[in-house]
């Protein structure tokens, strides 16, 4: 009980840290060698522990019953935890359970001390490697849901498919590079579950690997992406360079893509409402109304359109510069101007979820 | 949202309210329409006070933001060449969108301005754009001081004396009662 409680809040801060550490690489690396040990303390364990009472009873307290191994999970992110609970009640058997809490325990006991202790779990479950090759395909390929930042996820998953190309048997081969992908993934890690079913046999030779065949991508999607079977791992190998490139790279596109194209279209405008003086939102900003190219917010250019209906720049009514502009003859009074507004907006609209990506 | 509802709802009672004679509780009480017009005065304030325009200034009478003294300098090359003549800016809840009420206070001989210092200048009226501001109200008097508009005036006599402007000078001296 102490142990898995004092262990629950801990896989918060060891995500954030690894967040961080990619613009860290001596800590990492520092980090590294350090769980380079700490696994192989684990792996001594985990065998020991596999059938042993004490991590039921470790498990049972805070576990409900079904998924005793999610309160070690579960705390840190309360939202992510659930979909994996239940990928994992529909996968597992009783054993897994026991030995998820009996994992969770081991973690938190033997790395109390260090924030890291996430990856140590993560390297924990030998069978990781292929169920979450699966995951991050899956996201790679299909469509993903990513909330906020399509570019982010788009741009993983052109790396993630480039890895994919690797069979399996390359697994030595391809770790590098996978790991650099999933580590720069694994905040999408909340979209990958779905697509994570261990139907592929893991090839991860480490004894706990079959029957944890559901659990890995849990652990593992809040923890850095770790080669699981750390026998094939040389000590030395965690390629940080890889990992660090991705931020880069992710870096560059958001200054190529996003902030170039935003500060084109928004900076070189007026950064207020002459006639308010209230700042101009980006819907502002692209509002043009009238060809004199005086710019307005809309609840000016709305105020205006109610009164005498003249451009403040030029004094030309705003609704005969907008048929004009339409090309249609029909001076049909204000209707004409709202029509043109509703398309500008809608342009505006266009703009901005384009540039939304990148800029947030 | 809040902003387009409350000046939708609140333009049937500017017009009453804002040529009161305390405009101040008229921006208070107006909620986001007088807040909009006083952020406006208040950035067109800081604007002046930075800005240094030579020649124009104004600023606040008293606590009331909604009325302001303008100062104004005769140009340089004009009858009006070392004079300086006070005006009384009056702005409504509708401000920027209707123009202030701009007057004299100091006395001025000129075409385009009457005996009770009340002003015939187009920006002023049906040439009103929401783009001006106190800065370029001033700087047009200024101007105007300088470039009667003598086909519509509202002082007879200078307009006809305007042709010799050595007389005219002389008059705008004559009549002018500078401020103490």
């Amino acid at each position: 009980m102490g142990h898995s409680d004092a262990a629950s809040p801990a896989p918060a801060p060891a995500a954030r840290d690894a967040r961080k550490k990619r613009g860290n690489r001596t800590a990492a690396k520092l980090k590294q060698s350090k769980l380079e040990t700490r696994r192989g303390q684990w792996l001594n364990n985990s065998g020991q522990g596999n059938d042993g009472k004490d991590a039921k009873v470790a498990a049972s307290p805070t576990g409900a019953g079904s998924n005793a191994g999610s309160p070690i999970l579960a705390s840190p992110h309360p939202p992510l935890p659930r979909r994996r609970v239940d990928s994992r009640s529909r996968g597992s058997d009783p054993e897994d359970r026991e030995e998820a809490g009996a994992t969770g325990l081991e973690v938190g006991g033997s790395d109390l001390d260090s924030p890291m202790h996430s990856p140590g779990s993560d390297k924990s479950q030998g069978s990781g490697c292929g169920t979450q090759r699966k995951g991050f395909s899956g996201n790679g390929h299909g469509p993903s849901p990513s909330s906020g930042s399509s570019v982010w996820s788009s741009s993983r998953s052109v790396s993630d498919a480039e890895e994919d190309t690797g069979s399996p048997e390359d697994e030595n081969e391809v770790l590098d590079d996978w790991e650099a992908a999933a580590d720069a993934l694994y905040e999408d890690d909340s979209h990958c579950h779905h697509s994570s079913v261990p139907t592929t046999p893991p090839p991860a030779p480490t004894t706990a690997a079959p029957a944890n065949a559901a659990r890995p991508e849990a652990i593992r999607s809040k923890a850095r992406a770790w080669a699981p079977d750390d026998k094939f791992r040389p000590q030395s190998l965690p390629s940080i360079s890889k990992q660090a490139s991705f931020p880069a790279s992710i870096g560059n596109c958001w200054a190529g893509m996003g902030m170039s194209a935003a500060q084109q279209g928004i900076l070189s405008l007026p950064v207020s409402c002459p006639i308010c003086y209230e700042d101009l939102d980006p819907t502002d900003s692209s509002f043009l109304p009238c060809p004199c190219g005086f710019h307005l917010c809309l609840f000016c250019h709305k105020r205006i359109l109610e009164a005498d209906g003249r451009c403040p720049g030029c004094r030309k009514q705003y609704n005969t510069a907008s048929a004009v502009e339409e090309g249609g003859g029909g001076a049909k009074g204000p209707t004409v101007g709202t029509g043109r507004e509703m398309a500008n907006i809608a342009s505006v609209r266009l703009f901005r979820s384009c540039s939304m990506g990148p800029r947030y | 949202m809040a902003r387009g509802e409350n000046q939708e709802s609140q333009t049937g009672n500017v017009p009453a309210a804002a040529p009161g004679p305390k405009p101040a509780s008229a921006g208070g009480g107006k909620g986001a329409e007088g807040q909009s017009v006083v952020r406006r005065l208040q950035s067109e304030l800081m604007a002046l006070m930075m800005g240094g325009d030579p020649g124009v200034s104004a600023f606040p009478e008293g606590d009331n933001i909604f009325n302001w003294v303008g100062t104004i300098a005769g140009s340089a090359g004009t009858p009006y060449e070392g004079t300086s003549y006070r005006l009384a800016l009056a702005f409504t809840a509708e401000y920027p969108y209707k123009p202030p009420k701009v007057r004299f206070d100091t006395p001025c001989f000129h075409p385009n301005v009457d005996a009770h210092g009340n002003i015939c200048l187009d920006i002023l009226q049906d040439k009103w754009s929401s783009a001006y501001d106190v800065r370029t109200i001033l700087l047009s008097i200024q101007s105007l001081l300088g470039e009667p508009n003598n086909d519509s005036p509202l002082n007879t006599q200078a307009a006809g004396l305007w042709a010799n402007q050595e007389e005219f000078r002389k008059m705008v001296e004559k009549l002018y009662k500078p401020a103490a």
